[in-house]
């Protein structure tokens, strides 16, 4: 008798918890952030004239002479498609051990793209977050030592001049938080849409 | 000198919000009244008694204790397992995903019912926001209550004479629920969604990219004008969906399954430094708050202290090492000076499976707690760590996740340890061992070994298993000592109740989704049967008087033997495993 009481009052629990926690928690904090936070909410989406070019928090791959180049990452189309059916991209990390060769070869491959690519470095060594894969695969930001390494090919494939192209970093380039947390990072995407005059 | 002030902040902040939270939860779990929040919980509470028909004032004896727990388990496993299988036909399915295989979904329900979060599944891709929010979410707050209800039964078994026995686990498991975890996972939801994680029920979004690809007729990408590209793709996702409030409650419940396959790595999850800071004190908050807890419910606070003492001290020289290993990074990322390592406008070191925004400190950091915390989230990819910096992570859980450790299961784990020091010390002053003026019998020894040694156990056998299985070799991501890593990593994560991974490793096939499965069930339902029988046998012991020849189990001297017996059965049963894994791999990479 005892024990089926036990049965009866742990389904009821589970109900009870999935009502509590699940709905009215989930639907709670929904409304909030809603109400008090709705660009953040729905994904932080950077949208000009109608068109949305992404998210300030997901990266995207950039490999053109004029546009900055951000993080290394997995390219990946097999995951999502759109309402047509057509693929639409992804990324992810790459989950290499720094201490293998096959890791070895991916860096040698991505120094040799970058020295190509700015031939006026020479030897300078390049930053290592930009030879590198990210946690995510689609980090949205590179270190300011990163971005100060491409500025004059920019310059030269841009028309700019390399104090505009700082300027453009300067703007998208968020510090340490309370001067302190975290590093310092500039957002690719949005130095990119200055770039082209997407984004003011 | 950044990077050391960084380090002192999370660790100060961790230990100052945790000790006053020892006192509120002491508080709450004992029924009493608390400002502001009992005004509006108190009547939650009285309506959730009568829906489940439990009665507040039944106190129960350890035997229909565990049988409450175990079933109200039992019952989640099913009820989490038919969600997942039935996704496909349930509503709050906006990307219209199918139901998940058997063993992928048997897995995956043990995973979560066990506090573990061990995923072998991207969420983004194959879970809906109705198995998010509603299967998944309501584990992450269930599971941690369980394991605070068990640790306060030992607690009531520790200090009691022959007392009216453990308390209700029902009304323990609604308290921890109602006063301890939704009000904290508010707070930590708002600062998430303030700072950028998304938190809506909206479809995915579409974005037009700057840089079109193209693929070719293999399903490689190759650049968009490539004469061989047969498609052109210039769309791309961000994931929607109810983020921010999965997130709080996986940080703060010691859970760790994140929304998104990289979890808090994610900029969506964890999109600035300072939600790096609240997401990782979160991780080890009400473990560490609960060792204070402790001390306060046996009267004796010193006692707290030195638990805590032991634990921070093997978490601070982890940190240490994790952050040093990460710092210099490999000779195969510095290619011979051709890349920049020091940190003058970066972070530098390994940036390997790092974010730019967290850089080495704020990994480092995240590492250590998620992995002393049986929590398991990650913000960076471990399995791309160096091989000492990733040999840490392994040994934290493979101690038995016992430094902070899940919630209510890393202290009990603990006391089994204390339990065991005791014994050995007093074997070797010659006196009947004591704890908190219980005397130690057989029953009690068993029940703290069983405690000590299920982890080791399951993991290894764990491993074992899937290293005979051929092809397990198809799983790894990496060769060599590293691919052995991943599998070890697995095996630990699982039998530790962890659930992070070096994410390279293919979980999901049936064989080892069906092992990973049952050394979850094991670790955690094992030690929890463990503690109650425990708790029931000190509850009927007397206490005895202290006297000069007690061995203090407070001061500098028992908080060394602690550690050093922790250490000690952790080398003895995995030193084997991990000279074959990331010993192996560090001195093939500097001989």
């Amino acid at each position: 008798m005892r024990q089926a009481k036990i049965w009866g009052s742990a389904a009821l629990f589970f109900l009870v918890t999935t009502i509590l926690c699940g709905v009215v928690y989930t639907a709670v904090c929904t409304g909030v952030a809603q109400l008090f936070f709705p660009y953040q909410a729905n994904g932080s989406i950077i949208e000009v004239d109608g068109t949305k070019y992404g998210s300030e928090l997901v990266g995207q791959e950039f490999h053109d002479q004029n546009h900055m180049w951000g993080r290394l990452t997995n390219a990946n189309v097999s995951t999502f498609t759109d309402d047509e059916g057509n693929p639409v991209m992804w990324y992810g990390p790459s989950s290499l051990s720094p201490a293998s060769d096959d890791f070895a070869a991916t860096v040698q491959a991505r120094i040799d793209e970058i020295h190509a690519a700015h031939p006026e470095k020479g030897d300078e060594p390049i930053p290592s977050d930009l030879v590198t894969n990210s946690g995510s695969g689609f980090d949205p930001h590179i270190s300011p030592a990163a971005a100060e390494y491409q500025v004059e090919r920019l310059a030269k494939n841009t028309g700019k001049t390399p104090s505009e192209i700082r300027a453009i970093i300067e703007q998208c380039t968020e510090q340490p938080q309370f001067g302190i947390l975290g590093d310092a990072r500039v957002n690719v995407l949005k130095v990119n849409l200055m770039l082209d005059g997407i984004l003011q | 000198m950044d990077e050391l002030l960084e380090y002192g902040i999370y660790l100060a902040l961790l230990v100052a919000l945790a000790i006053p939270l020892s006192g509120y939860i002491n508080k709450v779990m004992a029924g009493e009244r608390v400002a502001v929040l009992s005004r509006v919980l108190v009547p939650v509470e009285n309506v959730v008694y009568r829906c489940i028909r439990v009665d507040r004032a039944d106190v129960m004896g350890w035997k229909r204790y565990l049988i409450s727990a175990l079933v109200f388990s039992a019952l989640s496993l099913a009820g989490l397992f038919a969600i997942l299988m039935l996704q496909g036909v349930l509503p709050g399915n906006p990307e219209g995903l199918p139901g998940l295989t058997w063993d992928l979904a048997f897995n995956t329900a043990a995973s979560f019912v066990t506090n573990t979060n061990w995923q072998a599944y991207s969420g983004e891709s194959a879970l809906s926001y109705f198995s998010q929010a509603i299967g998944l979410t309501v584990q992450n707050f269930v599971t941690p209550a369980v394991g605070m209800a068990v640790l306060f039964a030992l607690f009531r078994g520790l200090v009691s004479e022959g007392g009216p026995g453990l308390g209700n686990f029902f009304v323990d498991a609604t308290r921890a629920v109602l006063f301890v975890l939704i009000p904290l996972a508010l707070v930590v939801t708002v600062v998430d969604v303030w700072q950028g994680s998304p938190q809506n029920v909206s479809e995915y979004q579409e974005v037009q990219l700057l840089e079109p690809v193209g693929i070719d007729s293999e399903g490689e990408v190759v650049e968009a004008d490539d004469p061989a590209a047969v498609q052109v793709i210039d769309e791309g996702v961000v994931p929607m969906g109810p983020q921010a409030s999965q997130v709080a409650i996986k940080q703060l419940g010691t859970n760790g399954g994140g929304y998104n396959g990289v979890n808090s790595a994610s900029a969506l999850e964890n999109p600035t430094p300072l939600t790096n800071l609240v997401q990782c004190i979160s991780l080890l908050l009400i473990p560490f708050a609960l060792v204070f807890s402790f001390g306060r419910f046996v009267a004796d606070r010193r006692q707290g202290r030195a638990i805590f003492a032991a634990m921070f001290i093997v978490l601070v020289a982890s940190l240490a090492v994790i952050a040093f290993f990460e710092q210099v990074g490999t000779p195969q990322l510095a290619a011979d000076g051709s890349v920049y390592m020091g940190t003058y406008d970066q972070s530098g070191g390994n940036m390997e499976g790092k974010e730019a925004r967290f850089g080495v400190t704020d990994s480092s950091l995240w590492a250590a707690f998620t992995t002393a915390a049986s929590n398991g989230s990650v913000n960076s990819m471990h399995d791309s760590y160096t091989p000492i910096g990733g040999m840490v992570p392994i040994i934290l859980m493979g101690l038995g996740e016992i430094i902070g450790g899940g919630i209510g299961c890393g202290l009990y784990g603990m006391i089994g340890f204390v339990i065991l020091t005791v014994f050995i010390a007093g074997l070797m002053v010659g006196r009947t061992p004591e704890y908190l003026g219980k005397k130690i019998g057989p029953r009690e020894m068993r029940m703290a070994t069983i405690l000590c040694i299920t982890t080791p156990m399951v993991l290894l056998i764990g491993a074992a298993v899937m290293c005979l299985d051929p092809a397990t070799v198809d799983s790894l991501n990496n060769s060599g000592a590293h691919g052995f890593s991943e599998v070890l990593y697995a095996a630990t994560s699982a039998g530790g109740n962890n659930g992070s991974a070096f994410a390279g490793f293919n979980g999901n096939t049936p064989m080892i989704n069906v092992v990973l499965g049952f050394e979850m069930l094991a670790n955690r339902f094992i030690p929890l049967a463990a503690t109650l029988v425990l708790a029931g046998s000190l509850c009927t012991r007397p206490k005895v008087a202290v006297s000069a020849g007690t061995l203090s189990t407070s001061n500098a001297m028992f908080v060394f033997l602690l550690i050093l017996i922790v250490l000690l059965v952790g080398a003895l049963s995995m030193f084997p495993a991990l000279a074959l894994g990331p010993i192996a791999e560090q001195l093939h990479m500097v001989l």
